[in-house]
């Protein structure tokens, strides 16, 4: 047979791609439920590294199931608000039912949020609140060479920072990576306070963040970025604007009110004023 | 087995081998030899591609075009690349480390070692010998990964599978073996090793 006549060709090819596209698109489609399996455990152990549940290797030394049985234990409250700050819906907390947003959720919402012709509706922004008082949100974004997204837990004030995870589809091993890998990096953000009344709720600075007198890094929203990797830094601070700009209206409408004045509240007569911290009038 | 079988299955893993006699497939061996478990994966990946890649392609083999072979190659091997990348990520056990890896199992497609088999050996061989040739080149590769993820894991964290073997005596993790240059100092060791004993491989 003349294998190299132009009409057998692409004959030929034309057979074998199909063949392949459908045979990856098969087994694509049976493997996916145990592929989001993995991901929504992948997801839950991310959140709870981000409300101090312990350090990322431990949890991954849990089983997919135990991740899910310590998320549902841990878990007080999850709902969905938009850019209002207005609760719109609730996720599901039940264990054989968790509703958590993956990152390819997370890149729908992007879009959402930052409006243009990918976006498909109004931005539903998922809020999740731990039992230890920890409430995390997820960021997501564009780094050097493919998406970023994390994870950031706030104290019960709703401004400081408990906790913070970070991952990465493809950013460079060593340089980039590093906000994933390294956790002294993420650990920068504990402590810090986010301005959600700006546009620049955290800013990863270059150069070094303002130290306070003992050397830490004082309290502020500045973060030191990674050296050697600008384009991820720069790529993760827009991401963190972004989104956090986004929960800014809940933020600052949930945070509790800073009554320090406790006399002074109790005679006009607000409400609820005996649950707040008096010891400092 | 005759003579010639045995030759197909044993010049790749020591006398010919991949990665110290040929110098293929480098770049991967330094990325994701830090730990053994990592190496231990990509080195089965790899066998799994090269070996049924050989074999679908001698099948193939009389019915290819030959202007255009080397795209039907790299379609089926882009095919089985996928595959397996896929069945990693299902597998709770493999899906961390398959995270770990991470652009490494997609970058198996441009593994010299695959399509250099392919080219060299399966176009021109049956299937049977071919499929031997595919898996036993994996193998050299892999058992090359595996050594260098030996020495890398037990001098840059102590541990071996993340079993702690040197920390608990006190031993300091040096973390210059964690990163990719030492891998290469170990290669260079092993190739030189390899040198002194088979002497044809010696230049004048």
């Amino acid at each position: 047979m003349n294998t190299n006549n132009n009409l057998y060709t692409v004959i030929y090819t034309t057979v074998i791609v199909v063949i392949v596209a459908a045979l990856l698109a098969f087994v694509s489609q049976s493997l996916k439920a145990k592929q989001d399996a993995n991901e929504k455990a992948e997801t839950i152990s991310q959140m709870l590294t981000s409300a101090q549940y312990g350090t990322k290797a431990e949890l991954d030394k849990l089983g997919n199931a135990a991740k899910l049985d310590k998320y549902a234990e841990e878990i007080a409250e999850a709902f969905v608000i938009d850019l209002d700050g207005n609760r719109i819906k609730d996720l599901s907390i039940d264990r054989n039912d968790l509703e958590v947003y993956s990152p390819k959720q997370l890149k729908r919402q992007n879009y959402n949020i930052k409006g243009g012709a990918n976006k498909t509706g109004d931005p539903e922004l998922p809020v999740f609140v731990f039992k230890n008082g920890r409430t995390v949100v997820p960021i997501y974004g564009a780094g050097l060479w493919g998406p970023i997204w994390g994870y950031i837990s706030f104290d019960t004030d709703l401004k400081t920072v408990s906790g913070a995870y970070f991952d990465h589809e493809s950013e460079t091993a060593g340089l980039g990576a590093k906000i994933k890998d390294d956790p002294s990096f993420q650990q920068e953000f504990v402590g810090e306070v986010a301005d959600f009344g700006s546009a620049n709720v955290f800013e990863i600075v270059k150069g070094g963040a303002p130290k306070d007198a003992e050397g830490k890094s004082a309290i502020d929203n500045k973060i030191d970025a990674i050296s050697g990797a600008t384009m991820t830094s720069q790529g993760l601070d827009a991401a963190i604007d972004t989104w956090l700009s986004a929960y800014a209206k809940y933020f600052l409408g949930a945070a509790p009110a800073e009554h320090k004045h406790c006399g002074k509240c109790q005679e006009e007569g607000h409400e609820g004023c005996e649950n707040h911290n008096c010891e400092e009038e | 087995m005759n003579a010639k079988l045995k030759e197909t299955i044993l010049n790749p893993i020591f006398k010919g081998n991949p990665i110290t006699v040929l110098v293929l497939g480098i770049c991967s061996s330094l990325a994701v030899t830090v730990t053994l478990k990592g190496a231990l994966v990509m080195a089965l990946s790899v066998i799994v591609v090269c070996g049924i890649s050989s074999l679908i392609l001698s099948l193939l083999r009389n019915t290819i075009p030959g202007r255009v072979r080397i795209i039907v190659q790299l379609v089926v091997v882009a095919m089985m690349v996928i595959l397996v990348d896929q069945v990693l990520k299902s597998f709770e056990a493999t899906y961390a480390i398959d995270k770990q890896l991470s652009v490494y199992i997609g970058l198996i497609i441009t593994n010299c070692i695959v399509m250099g088999r392919i080219e060299a050996f399966a176009l021109g061989n049956k299937p049977w010998p071919s499929f031997l040739d595919g898996v036993a080149n994996g193998a050299g590769y892999g058992l090359i990964l595996i050594i260098v993820a030996f020495f890398r894991e037990l001098l840059g964290s102590g541990t071996l599978f993340g079993v702690d073997i040197l920390n608990w005596l006190g031993y300091v993790p040096n973390n210059l073996v964690i990163l990719p240059p030492f891998a290469l100092i170990l290669l260079g060791c092993i190739v030189w090793v390899q040198r002194s004993i088979q002497k044809d491989l010696q230049e004048k």
